[in-house]
């Protein structure tokens, strides 16, 4: 902005100073030519006149030598009085009697005169003309001057008429030297402006962009920033207002941070405080499960019973302990180069007899993500399990297809299930805490509810992302991709999201298409 | 000959059952529920492992720990209420072998106990060597030339582990079954921590490893043999 408010500036101000300059330079240049013309006219009229006087006064008569020697005199006298030593006499009409002498001429020629000129002249006695008229200067180039006639009468003699030219080679150079300093004057003019024209912008936007800097660093959480604030102007204010807007959005901030924060500790401090006892419960539960074979049936039950129970709280606690450090901010990946498509596989290999006991296939689908990515696999491990688990839940026997495939920017795993699927605003919901699909749906597997909402944050925590496709009665397919490097993702995930095969396409159940790593993975390379 | 267990807890009850699971697998249970007390306690007793609580009165358990280890090299089971990472490192790095986040349960307890228990297993040779080092399994010795190096027995068999076969990239996996006895997915932080722990001992330089190598990816393998 300042730059381009200085351009505007620098073209309107040397606009302004140019025709100021162009109009000064015609102005000065007409008032000296005027001035030069007057003195002119009135040298010539001068000398014109006390020629005219001389010749008057002098009784030559028909004397031819004394008017021939009168008639130098006046040759040197005109260029004397005239202040000019270009002249020219020439006479118009001899109608005296007397003896009329020839002109004569100093350094001015009869064809210098235009006739336009000469008809001026000869057309009223006593009336000056004047004409323009290029010289030759000293050095041989042509000069301004100026030409003035007037008519002299020979007494006795007839009508002669005299130019004078007067040559304006001084004022040229005047005005050439007032020119060139009207040009110097402009520049450093323009100049000036532009210098005082950043200053003054530079006073005006220093503050607007300090203003500027100091919102992003706030819009960027840092709270503790704030304007300086000089004096009472304008930017002092706006500095003051600023600085109040920042001041409340510190304090809510912080009293939402603190209150967030005391709800964290509490949650993470119970969970922790119901684990000493929860421990000495569970093993209490195990020992007694243990003995079971000896109890009544009754007893027996109720001994299961606790037992698992307990399990299904210990899950509960551990997953509510991991939500809470989530929201608390402190968790920290354990990266590791792993990698996916390896990891997939174990994974597959642990899940299947929980798989076996559902009558479900699970097939890993492995084209690529052979070579390591930085990772944290226990918490991409943990992810898997939780969305193989529920595509196992939901599956409704068919066959869970698991993808792994890689590209340049990042590693995915998909893992796509057949069942009943979800309406699409429930399957906005499933990353929700203690959201269930279908809340009247038996739960055979028994999961937290917090099993997604932490397979978020895990995929969050990689820069990743976990995504879901889901429609009724085609089923669910889950996306997890993890970036290769620091950059965080963009683009499509090298699984795609929306699954393009239907059952039918995957050929028949019994038909295994568990692939083994290629010796080199040529995806990755 | 059964094997003692001192088990510093100040939660009684948890202790007592402890106790009770310890002794139904034929186990002898010591109790100890002052942290203060604790490593007295050890001393007078001299147990066979001790399972400490990381949360105590008196004295921390990462501070007992540390004063145990400066004395024993006595396998350690932390048990602790947080699985977060700096607590469980902290532990690991003071020379924890092994830790169970509460609640655990009596089967996993007592498999841990037993691993850290049991004998080193039989290398194929008596007398293994790694770098410059020389392992004399039977005598439970690793020496420098004729400097002896004092290992805890779990670094020991981790020592032992890689080096019975030189030629093996372990994985952290691989190690945490063969040394920890897990035979799922766990902490690898237990691996790479206890290598640190080893290393800072048998290497000469270990930020340049020669015994204990980083196979970058994989694991760790042992060093190739040299005339040190």
């Amino acid at each position: 902005m300042r730059f381009r408010t200085i351009a505007v500036t620098l073209l309107l101000t040397s606009l302004a100073i140019f025709i100021t300059c162009v109009t000064m330079a015609l102005v000065i240049r007409s008032d000296l030519f005027e001035s030069r013309k007057d003195e002119a006219l009135q040298n010539a009229r001068g000398a014109v006149a006390q020629i005219q006087k001389r010749l008057d006064s002098s009784q030559v008569g028909d004397d031819q030598s004394s008017m021939a020697a009168l008639w130098r005199e006046v040759q040197g006298e005109l260029g004397r009085a005239a202040s000019s030593s270009r002249f020219i006499v020439l006479p118009t009409k001899i109608d005296g009697d007397g003896y009329a002498p020839n002109g004569f001429s100093n350094r001015l020629t009869a064809d210098q005169l235009s006739d336009d000129l000469r008809t001026r002249v000869t057309a009223v006695p006593g009336n000056q003309a004047w004409q323009s008229i290029p010289l030759a200067a000293t050095d041989g180039e042509e000069a301004a001057g100026i030409v003035v006639g007037q008519q002299l009468t020979v007494p006795d003699a007839g009508v002669y008429e005299v130019y004078v030219a007067y040559d304006l080679a001084d004022a040229d150079e005047t005005l050439l030297f007032v020119q060139r300093t009207l040009w110097l004057a402009g520049i450093a003019l323009v100049a000036i402006v532009a210098a005082i024209s950043w200053l003054v912008l530079r006073a005006v936007s220093a503050p607007i962009i300090e203003a500027a800097e100091t919102s992003a660093r706030l819009a960027s959480g840092d709270l503790e920033v704030r304007l300086p604030v000089h004096g009472e102007d304008e930017l002092a204010a706006l500095g003051r207002s600023f600085n109040a807007m920042a001041d409340s959005i510190e304090r809510q901030i912080s009293e939402l941070a603190e209150l967030s924060l005391v709800q964290q500790r509490f949650v993470s401090d119970v969970s922790h405080e119901l684990r000493t006892p929860l421990t000495t419960i569970s093993l209490a539960a195990e020992m007694i499960n243990d003995q079971k074979d000896d109890f009544d049936p009754t007893t027996a039950r109720t001994a299961e019973l606790l037992h698992t129970q307990v399990r299904r709280f210990e899950t509960l606690l551990a997953d509510l302990l991991e939500i809470s450090r989530y929201d608390a901010g402190s968790v920290q990946l354990e990266v590791e180069a792993t990698s996916l498509a390896q990891l997939a596989e174990e994974i597959v290999e642990q899940m299947g007899p929980l798989a076996a006991t559902h009558d479900t296939e699970l097939r890993l689908v492995a084209p690529g993500g052979y070579s390591p990515v930085d990772m944290d696999p226990r918490r991409v491990r943990r992810v898997l399990r939780n969305l193989i688990g529920n595509a196992i839940e939901h599956g409704e026997g068919q066959p869970i297809v698991i993808t792994v495939d890689s590209d340049q920017r990042a590693v995915a795993v998909g893992v796509r299930d057949f069942g009943l699927g979800m309406l699409p605003e429930d399957a906005e919901r499933v990353f929700d805490r203690f959201w269930r699909a279908d809340p009247s749906r038996k739960r055979t597997i028994g999961g937290t509810g917090l099993g997604l909402s932490i397979a978020l944050g895990d995929a969050k925590l990689h820069s990743g992302s976990l995504e879901v496709w889901s429609e009724l009665g085609l089923g669910t397919n889950f996306v997890l991709t993890i970036p290769r490097g620091a950059g965080g993702l963009e683009g499509p995930s090298p699984v795609p999201l929306q699954p393009q095969e239907s059952l039918a396409d995957l050929g028949s159940v019994t038909e295994p298409i568990v692939l083994r790593p290629p010796a080199s993975d040529r995806r990755d390379s | 000959m059964t094997s003692r267990i001192l088990v510093v807890d100040d939660d009684t009850a948890l202790a007592e059952m402890i106790g009770i699971v310890l002794r139904t697998e034929g186990f002898e249970a010591l109790f100890c529920a002052d942290g203060a007390r604790a490593v007295d306690e050890w001393r007078s007793s001299r147990p066979d492992l001790v399972l400490l609580d990381l949360m105590l009165p008196g004295m921390d358990g990462i501070e007992i720990c540390t004063r145990i280890r400066a004395e024993s090299g006595v396998p350690i089971i932390m048990l602790t209420a947080r699985s977060d990472t700096a607590d469980v490192v902290r532990g690991l790095e003071v020379g924890a072998d092994d830790y169970m986040v509460k609640p655990f349960n009596p089967k996993e307890l007592v498999a841990r106990i037993r691993t850290r228990l049991r004998p080193t297993p039989q290398a194929t040779a008596d007398v293994l060597r790694v770098g410059d080092l020389t392992i004399d399994v039977d005598a439970h010795e690793v020496r420098r030339g004729s400097t002896p190096i004092a290992l805890t027995p779990l670094e020991f068999q981790l020592l032992v582990a890689l080096a019975s076969k030189p030629q093996q990239v372990f994985s952290r996996e691989m190690l945490l079954e063969q040394v920890w006895g897990y035979h799922y997915k766990a902490d690898t932080r237990l691996v790479n921590v206890h290598v640190q722990r080893l290393r800072a001992k048998v290497e000469l330089d270990p930020d340049n490893p020669k015994i204990v190598m980083t196979v970058r990816g994989v694991g760790y393998r042992a060093g190739s043999v040299s005339q040190g």
